[in-house]
């Protein structure tokens, strides 16, 4: 994973350009409604995967990256539109930059442009996860289980993992076939061998009986034992032996194809009636065709989806989530045609099993008519059973069985003309052939028998390479299972226990017994969460909205800590914690700090008081916070608080811009003044609607700093510490000189209260004010870490600080 | 620390190491296969399921 070192934004989305120093560090961005903050995340989002996420999704019907992603004024030139990222890499320990058009997501820049770095951004681009907004916080906790499963697997990247076991078993089920197709070809050749010696059963005594008859007429040595090694004919010279025609063993092989042709009506009739039955259940709806050819399709289709496009059409959709469950309805459609599948394969690779076993019986008549000089014959029954062994691979596929509707309708077998007149025509040709002698009859017979009991011994080989191959898929397959679900049994067990751990600790106050309990079954995810001790309930059944989003974020980072571990360093939270109220928030901010302590978390909040909260508990300091006090259309996201406000003023004065420079002077003077009236504890009339006006708060935070002041120079007298009497005298003279210097409490706050007036000044009159306030506001700072005083703690305040602690002023006098 | 799908593999591989139905020969096999492969097809495991035993000599 990342850090983010620094970003420069421009042109995208509300943003005109924008450069952040985000240090490597959690930094908190604040602002109004509309100020601009989540385009900032929209903009780290898109640097680091290629898109925005609030341009997909339901309710986002037509939105795209490409033609939503620029700025409004750059729709037409979407090259204008970029990111360019400074990123930290800690696997490598390497820093490097990613820069990314609107014109051209999925291609970035990236230097260096070594394999490392380009592995490590690409492993974050897969990881659109890394955002997290309330909407999706939604997700999480109030949708249905059988969605959150979709959800949390999709997060957890499980769907590969189901991708592999579903591989695992086409492939167990490929080789299951191909065991079966390989006992059918142990059959054949059994009866043609058992036909040929004329028993009944292989036993070996009665094979070797049969043999042992022949060799005795011959004189040939006994066989005792029937070994691999034996060999039947053993014992006949080269020239003793004859090619294997062997008249009465021929006239059985005819005769047994004979009447097997008796029963070709009825060879697998069941199956090829049930096959074609299924065909023209799937030809009467072409829904379920069309689901079947497209199944691997859709699959593959759906693990594409990432936005609201069809990634196998680009038809665009109302949003991502439409088009997913458009593609899961299609899935489920040929969830039952896969049933149709399975059982056109296994129809099928009954019928190839017949079709094995009628070739065998051919391939035997076929060499009898080569022997017997009968050409046409014999070609005749060489392309029938290469017709018949070739039909085993249409028949053991979906498409092949399609294919062969004709065929099967119209007789599988497709017996060629010539055959019924052929086969008693070569009956008869051999029945003339004079009878062998004993003699002879005894070789062919040995000879014949010593083929066949190899073809049988060749066929019992592959047999047992299949089904070796079948076991050792079965048991991959099984294996794989069991592994997989205990790994997500664990896995559910870890999240609920994390997720149960940070909920705690964020309402350690009223729900220190808290406990979840997420429950995995048949593609559902059930959580429940206790109330009270109460029991369990689904969690918006009794838990306020407020612990609702706290619950949705300890889940999306128990899930997050569960999916990367140590490698979780970066996560954008865009306005997540809206609703948890102030006390819960500080927990917020402890959890992420001691749970989370490398983690670096872009957080953005449309309130204040939280963006002040963060500061205040320690997550974020002035310099790794930024604050948008509104937002134009032509300027983008208008900072508040940042260090070159002077500058900004200072410029927009150089054009003579004293509207503008006036304009942000009063959002400065409004956003300090409502930090320093919260971190100072200012005495400020209390508002029921919070709507403070200028007016109220700067003179009152201006009379609670003197009063500050004071008080640290009383306490320092009192403790005798000349040191700090000194330090808060000169604080409190400067903070005298620079308010009467500029007279402000006066005037320029009632002009400032009604700050359009300044808008009728001249550069030289707004000059002084300007000058006049950051004086002014100097004296509520900390020169060394620019951070703005506040007093600690919050109620019977005891000293007055800055964030790095080198103003420390106390306040409690020494006790008389 | 190890992906999910890492962790799954690497016990899948592990538990299958100790079956007596799959050869030492399969089980590398089937790593290099899971390593290399994001997506592995079926006719890949059945290419490595049908190899001869790799295993000792009998």
């Amino acid at each position: 994973m990342i850090k983010l070192e620094s970003a420069h934004i421009e042109e995208v989305r509300g943003i005109r350009k924008l450069d952040i120093d985000f240090q490597k560090g959690t930094f908190a961005i604040s602002g109004p409604n509309g100020s601009g903050k989540s385009g900032v995340i929209d903009a780290i989002e898109f640097g680091l995967t290629g898109q925005i996420g609030r341009l997909a999704g339901r309710g986002t019907k037509g939105l795209s990256v490409a033609e939503h992603g620029p700025h409004v004024d750059k729709t037409k030139f979407p090259d204008a539109a970029f990111v360019e990222l400074r990123v930290f890499l800690p696997a490598l320990g390497k820093s490097a930059t990613i820069t990314r058009k609107v014109s051209a997501p999925t291609k970035p820049t990236i230097v260096p442009a070594s394999d490392d770095v380009k592995a490590a951004l690409a492993e974050i681009a897969d990881h659109p996860e890394i955002t997290l907004s309330r909407r999706e916080i939604l997700r999480f906790i109030l949708v249905e289980p059988a969605k959150r499963s979709d959800d949390i697997q999709t997060i957890l990247k499980l769907d590969e993992i189901g991708q592999t076991r579903a591989v695992l078993n086409t492939a167990q089920n490929t080789l299951q076939r191909q065991q079966r197709t390989a006992a059918a070809q142990i059959e054949s050749s059994r009866s043609t061998l058992l036909l040929h010696l004329q028993i009944a059963t292989l036993r070996s005594e009665d094979l070797l009986n049969a043999v042992n008859q022949r060799r005795k007429l011959l004189g040939l040595p006994q066989i005792a034992e029937l070994t691999a090694d034996t060999k039947l004919d053993a014992g006949l010279s080269a020239a003793v032996i004859r090619p294997d025609f062997n008249k009465q063993s021929a006239l059985r092989d005819l005769n047994a194809l004979a009447e097997a042709v008796k029963r070709f009506p009825d060879l697998a009739k069941a199956e090829v009636d049930a096959i074609l039955a299924d065909l023209a259940r799937l030809e009467s709806d072409p829904a379920l065709l069309a689901a079947l050819q497209r199944r691997a399709l859709i699959e593959k289709g759906l693990e594409l989806v990432d936005g609201p496009a069809c990634p196998l059409c680009d038809t665009p959709w109302e949003d991502e989530q439409h088009l997913r469950d458009h593609l899961k309805a299609k899935l489920a459609k040929s969830a039952e045609a896969q049933e149709i599948q399975e059982a056109l394969l296994e129809k099928g690779t009954a019928v190839a099993q017949a079709a094995i076993r009628i070739a065998s019986l051919l391939g035997q008549a076929q060499k009898i008519a080569e022997g017997q000089g009968q050409g046409v014959v014999a070609q005749m029954l060489t392309d029938w059973k290469a017709d018949l062994e070739g039909l085993k691979a249409s028949l053991t596929t979906v498409d092949g069985l399609t294919g062969l509707k004709e065929r099967l309708t119209a007789g599988w077998l497709a017996t060629p003309k010539a055959f019924p007149k052929g086969l008693p025509d070569l009956i008869e040709k051999v029945m003339e052939k004079p009878d062998q002698t004993t003699a002879v009859d005894a070789q062919t017979f040995l000879t014949t028998a010593q083929l066949r009991l190899g073809d049988y011994r060749e066929a019992l080989r592959k047999n047992e390479a299949a089904e070796i191959a079948y076991a050792t898929a079965k048991e991959a397959y099984e294996t794989y299972c069991a592994v997989l679900e205990e790994e997500l049994n664990a896995l559910y067990d870890e999240v609920e226990k994390d997720f149960s751990a940070f909920y705690r600790a964020i309402n350690a106050d009223d729900e220190s017994t808290f406990t979840a309990k997420l429950t995995p079954s048949e593609g559902k995810l059930d959580l429940q969460v206790n109330f009270y001790e109460r029991g369990l309930f689904p969690p918006a059944a009794f838990h306020s909205e407020g612990h609702q989003d706290g619950m949705g974020v300890c889940l999306y980072l128990a899930l997050m800590k569960r999916l990367f571990g140590e490698r979780f360093t970066f996560a954008l939270l865009d306005d997540v914690v809206m609703s948890v109220d102030a006390d819960h928030r500080y927990q917020f901010c402890r959890l992420l700090k001691t749970q989370f302590p490398d983690t670096q978390f872009i957080i953005t909040t449309h309130d204040r008081l939280w963006a002040e909260q963060m500061k205040s508990a320690g997550l974020v300091t002035g310099k790794s916070s930024l604050a948008f006090h509104s937002w134009t259309i032509d300027t983008g996201p208008l900072v508040e608080s940042n260090q070159e406000i002077w500058a900004e003023i200072a410029a927009s004065l150089a054009k003579g811009k004293v509207e503008t420079a006036a304009a942000a002077l009063r959002h400065h003077l409004e956003y300090v003044s409502r930090l320093l009236a919260d971190q100072l504890g200012a005495a400020i009339p209390f508002r029921a609607d919070a709507n403070y006006e200028l007016g109220e708060l700067l003179p009152n935070v201006l009379g609670r700093m003197k009063d500050l002041y004071g008080k640290a120079a009383n306490a320092a007298q009192s403790w005798g510490n000349t040191a700090a009497k000194e330090a808060a005298t000169n604080r409190k003279a400067a903070l005298s000189n620079s308010n009467g210097a500029a007279n402000v409490e006066l005037w320029a706050v009632n002009k400032a209260v009604h700050y359009n007036e300044w808008a009728n000044f001249g550069k030289k009159d707004f000059e002084p004010v300007a000058a006049a306030f950051k004086d002014l506001l100097g004296c509520f700072r900390c020169e060394a870490c620019d951070s703005w005083l506040y007093v600690t703690p919050r109620v019977n305040s005891e000293s007055l600080r800055c964030a790095c602690s080198a103003i420390t002023l106390n306040l409690k006098p020494k006790p008389k | 620390m190890a992906t999910l799908q890492q962790q799954i593999a690497s016990k899948f591989l592990e538990r299958l190491a100790e079956s007596k139905q799959v050869d030492a020969g399969k089980v590398e096999q089937l790593r290099k296969l899971l390593t290399d492969s994001k997506r592995p097809k079926a006719d890949d495991f059945v290419k490595i399921f049908s190899l001869p035993a790799g295993g000792d000599v009998k």
